[in-house]
């Protein structure tokens, strides 16, 4: 059945897809649960730490002293190589995690938004070559890149978010044009250009905002990988610098001593299974909310 | 076979225009990055000889013609197997990238082996009991998989096994197991290698090594395989052939393997087989943490040393991987789909 | 005599995402003998696909019951339990509605017989295609032709066949046809009738035909069970409902038929059905009715029994009028 829906209805569906979403699934609510908890860390992180220039990376004579010491009442989180409270590392850090994210999600969501629904709206040669141009970037992997960046000693939050971008604005135009392309050939849109309205009406009215809520629900499922990814390339030491609080540099802090003294490798670690787990519940539950057939109850029925 | 010659012909085109494109991207991405090539190649001269020497390795490297001309050049130089010398390590790039490909690629087939494997079989189970406890297990089980940073779990599981059984046998290959028994590689896939010259000691040893990182790499297409099989098997449960079977009394087994899962096999094809693609930047991340050879290990090798052949070579042959993995996968998907006719 | 397919009182409700539940069939008796051909006759909607499904045993999972059915005698449903073990393919077959998606796309027809076969009968590949050829063979189709190709590569009565063909290799003596003309051309619908009906005589099939075409249904059948929303409101040999339908709505159905070189004025009624699982008060076709009471709109009516007939609406029922 062809959704033909005004845009302000558009974010009224949202809204409801989110309520039954919420009321239905468990799998949601522990995600909204996962990101708002992120997202708290990330505003109080620096405020809340109880050593908060030992979580921003500042090492001093009394923690040299103390030493990589193992969770304790006074540390739960135990202290790293330096003796610096990882607890207060992982607060300030997640800051930076979700910083570095919501830049690479927001500015590839709007560029594969622009590039997927020109390429679904303009037939022919220009389509092509969109097409062409999505699928050719779509081959680079983010860490491929970050390290041909390193290879010449370019480094830091430069390197993280510049190679993801240029990774994934082609996954989005790529689902962008898929949807948009749908819409393009229904009868409505059709209707619409043989009463001669303006292609960048059609766009606007009809194609964009129908595609505006897929491509919203499939980045924030993607939020998690791009966490995986930005933390998989700041692990590598492809990213940022040694001491700053990002939880990829802090698991690489303890890689080399994880007989040793593993909570520094595996603490942060887990920080960022637990965020990237978090989006991932909630995209994957709008998704499943979106799809009727996957709504009903079941059983083995035969 | 019901897939056209025409579809095999455009999309292999359109690959190949995708992989020479590819080519050129990097080329550009690699020259314009700051430093220059022909210096290093001369070895950072100093002094007065400094200019005379680097113009001469402008010319060699044949950074003095225009750059259409350089592009061509390297694009039919990389097409014909060649990707030059590394100046890292003066050796030809492609025997470099060879040899990591190889171990890399033995390490993504096992895990590949295990993960999809144990995961399609859970995510039938899965499908087939939607909603009840043993589901929502598999789906935390798989979502939790998903998000796991790789790394981290390679960590995790060195911990571990060190804690538990002592075990701390990295690396691709013992050298003295193979020193002793005489192996001596001939394809490069180590497991294969000693199958080939029935060698189980060193066959024994490969695989225990690459157990722990085949393990850690495999927990992508697990989560992947259950959540995509499930999800294929759920939709053609409800397909009209699936409850015509039914009525007409055919065995459950063969309803579930024979009807719903062979309609689930086309799509699961196409998007198992982009996950492999995707998953050889996860075997060589995870190869850096267990201190194997092979490509990530090579790439790792050469940060900061502007080793500007060997990393435009890794930068095709990884690109080029991923296209040739996703034609694969589409043709593939054709093939098996008696239905595609294009 | 047992009767082929027996319904008391059945209920069948499917239940939404919030677990409410819209009852779609709502207390139908049906008798259907053996050897005979008996259609149900209502608009899409009514509930009729819905009792089809549960005769075959294909209702979804979360499809609930009540009542009663009996296959041959045997309890298949009993209140919300409900146990098709030895019914499926065994006593009971399905003559799919839209055969281009009842055969698996994924298979050459001569594995579909395997496997139904095997299923049942436990025969090998090479019995199964030699039953295989026959079968084809009955239903008006050259095996070779047909056994070795995809369902795709078949043309769309080719493929009703074929799904008859394997309807049959199921042995079953009770067919079930989901509106099996529904997707034919008219040239070939009259054929398949035809073949159905020499099919009955042959193998001594007793059949279940459901559709929304009553013309079709004047062809084939022996009885008929009109329907309207999840209940039948007339029941009566064919013969006698075309004479005199006694429902306004069989009425509706009937004049709405066009005949061919006859200027026939087609009455259309006003309205449309209601939607599956909602419900009006009183008799549910009161607001369509051209001969609505003041009764009709209050209070819903129970089957009267006339003859060998049988039909729910108040305007035969005086007798229940005047019993209040």
């Amino acid at each position: 059945m062809p959704t033909r829906l005004r845009r302000s209805s558009r974010i009224a569906e949202l809204k409801t897809l989110v309520k039954r979403a919420w009321r239905r699934r468990i799998g949601f609510r522990i995600g909204v649960i996962i990101v708002v908890f992120a997202i708290t860390m990330a505003i109080l992180g620096p405020f809340i730490a109880p050593y908060p220039e030992e979580g921003w990376g500042i090492a001093s004579p009394e923690t040299q002293l103390r030493g990589p010491q193992p969770p304790s009442w006074e540390h739960p989180f135990g202290t790293d190589l330096v003796g610096r409270d990882m607890l207060s590392r992982v607060l300030v850090g997640a800051g930076y995690a979700l910083m570095q994210i919501t830049i690479v999600v927001v500015v590839s969501l709007v560029i594969g938004l622009i590039v997927g629904v020109l390429a679904a709206y303009s037939r022919g040669l220009i389509e092509r070559i969109l097409n062409y141009f999505t699928e050719l970037f779509m081959a680079f992997p983010a860490i491929i890149i970050a390290i041909a960046l390193n290879t010449f000693g370019i480094r830091g939050l430069f390197v993280v978010i510049i190679s993801l971008i240029i990774t994934w604005w082609s996954w989005y135009a790529r689902i962008a044009y898929v949807y948009a392309r749908s819409i393009r050939e229904m009868e409505y849109v059709t209707l619409a250009e043989l009463a001669g309205l303006p292609s960048y009406k059609i766009i606007y009215r009809h194609i964009l905002p129908n595609t505006l809520t897929p491509v919203i629900v499939q980045a924030i499922t993607d939020t998690g990988s791009v966490l995986l990814e930005a933390a998989a390339i700041n692990f590598l030491g492809l990213g940022l610098p040694p001491d700053y609080p990002d939880w990829g540099v802090l698991v690489q802090n303890g890689f080399n001593y994880i007989y040793s003294y593993p909570w520094i490798s595996l603490i942060p670690g887990f920080f960022i299974l637990l965020v990237a787990l978090g989006f991932s519940l909630l995209g994957d539950n709008l998704r499943e909310e979106l799809d009727p057939k996957m709504r009903h109850r079941w059983k083995l029925w035969f | 076979m019901p897939v056209s010659l025409n579809y095999l012909v455009k999309r292999i085109f359109w690959s190949l225009l995708i992989i020479i494109g590819v080519i050129i991207l990097s080329y550009i991405i690699i020259i314009s990055a700051p430093g220059d090539p022909a210096r290093i190649w001369a070895g950072n001269p100093r002094g007065e000889k400094a200019i005379y020497a680097i113009q001469k390795a402008r010319e060699e490297l044949g950074l003095d013609q225009p750059l259409p001309i350089q592009i061509l050049k390297y694009t039919l130089q990389i097409l014909s197997g060649n990707m030059g010398i590394s100046i890292e390590y003066r050796v030809p790039v492609v025997d470099i990238i060879w040899r990591g490909l190889t171990a890399t690629l033995e390490l993504l087939v096992v895990s590949y082996i295990i993960g999809v494997s144990i995961g399609i079989l859970l995510g039938v189970e899965s499908a087939l009991r939607r909603g009840s406890r043993f589901d929502g297990l598999m789906q935390s089980l798989a979502i939790i998989l998903a998000n796991a940073p790789s790394f981290w779990l390679g960590i995790g599981v060195i911990v571990l096994l060190a804690e538990t059984i002592g075990f701390t046998g990295y690396g691709r290959i013992d050298p003295y197991i193979m020193y002793q028994t005489g192996f001596h590689p001939i394809t490069g896939f180590y497991l294969l290698d000693a199958l080939i010259q029935g060698n189980f000691a060193v066959f024994i040893d490969v695989f225990l090594r690459i157990l722990p990182p085949a393990i850690v790499v495999a927990t992508y297409p697990l989560g992947l395989g259950l959540r995509v099989s499930r999800a294929l098997i759920a939709e053609n449960l409800n397909e009209d052939y699936v409850r015509v079977a039914v009525a007409w009394g055919i065995k459950r087994k063969i309803v579930i393997w024979k009807y719903a899962f062979r309609g689930a096999i086309p799509s699961l094809t196409q998007v198992m087989g982009l996950a492999f693609a995707y998953s050889l930047i996860d075997a060589m991340i995870v190869e850096v943490v267990f201190g194997r050879e092979g490509l990530g290990s090579i790439a790792f090798s050469i940060i900061g040393k502007s080793d500007y052949t060997l990393i435009t070579g890794l930068m095709v042959t990884v690109t080029i991987f991923y296209i040739l993995m996703n034609t694969l996968a589409d043709i593939l998907q054709a093939i098996i789909d008696p239905r595609v006719k294009l | 005599m047992v009767l082929a397919i027996e319904t008391e009182n059945l209920w069948i409700g499917y239940m939404d995402e919030e677990d409410n539940i819209l009852w779609v069939v709502r207390g139908v008796d049906i008798n259907v003998k053996e050897n005979e051909v008996y259609c149900l006759v209502g608009e899409s909607g009514c509930g009729k696909s819905t009792l089809g499904y549960a005769i075959v045993g294909i209702l979804p999972p979360y499809a609930t019951t009540k009542g009663t059915l009996r296959i041959m005698g045997k309890e298949v449903i009993v209140g919300d339990t409900r146990n098709y073990v030895e019914t499926r393919g065994k006593l009971i077959t399905l003559i799919p509605q839209n055969p281009g998606k009842a055969l698996s796309p994924y298979l050459v027809i001569s594995d579909q017989f395997y496997y139904v076969l095997n299923s049942l009968y436990g025969l090998d590949r090479k019995d199964s295609y030699k039953k295989a050829r026959e079968l084809l063979q009955i239903v008006g189709l050259d095996p070779e032709k047909v056994l070795d190709s995809y369902p795709h590569e078949l043309s769309g009565g080719m493929q009703q066949r074929t799904a008859i063909a394997l309807a049959l290799a199921t042995g079953a003596k009770i067919v079930v046809a989901d509106e099996p003309t529904s997707s034919l051309d008219a040239n070939l619908r009259l054929q398949l009738l035809k073949l159905l009906s020499r099919l009955r005589d042959e193998m001594g099939l007793t059949i279940l035909m459901i559709t929304h075409d009553i013309l079709s249904a004047t062809r084939i059948c022996d009885r008929i069970a009109v329907m309207y929303a999840g209940k039948i409101v007339e029941e009566a040999h064919i013969n006698e409902v075309i004479e005199k339908p006694m429902h306004p709505y069989t009425k509706m159905l009937i004049d709405a038929v066009p005949v061919l070189g006859v200027k026939k004025r087609l009455v259309s009624y006003l309205g449309e059905p209601p939607r599956p699982g909602e419900y009006i008060m009183g008799c549910q076709f009161n607001k369509r009715c051209p001969k609505a009471m003041k009764i009709c709109k209050v209070e819903e009516p129970r089957p009267v029994y006339i003859g060998s007939r049988r039909v729910a609406c108040w305007l035969y029922s005086e007798r229940v009028e005047n019993h209040e």
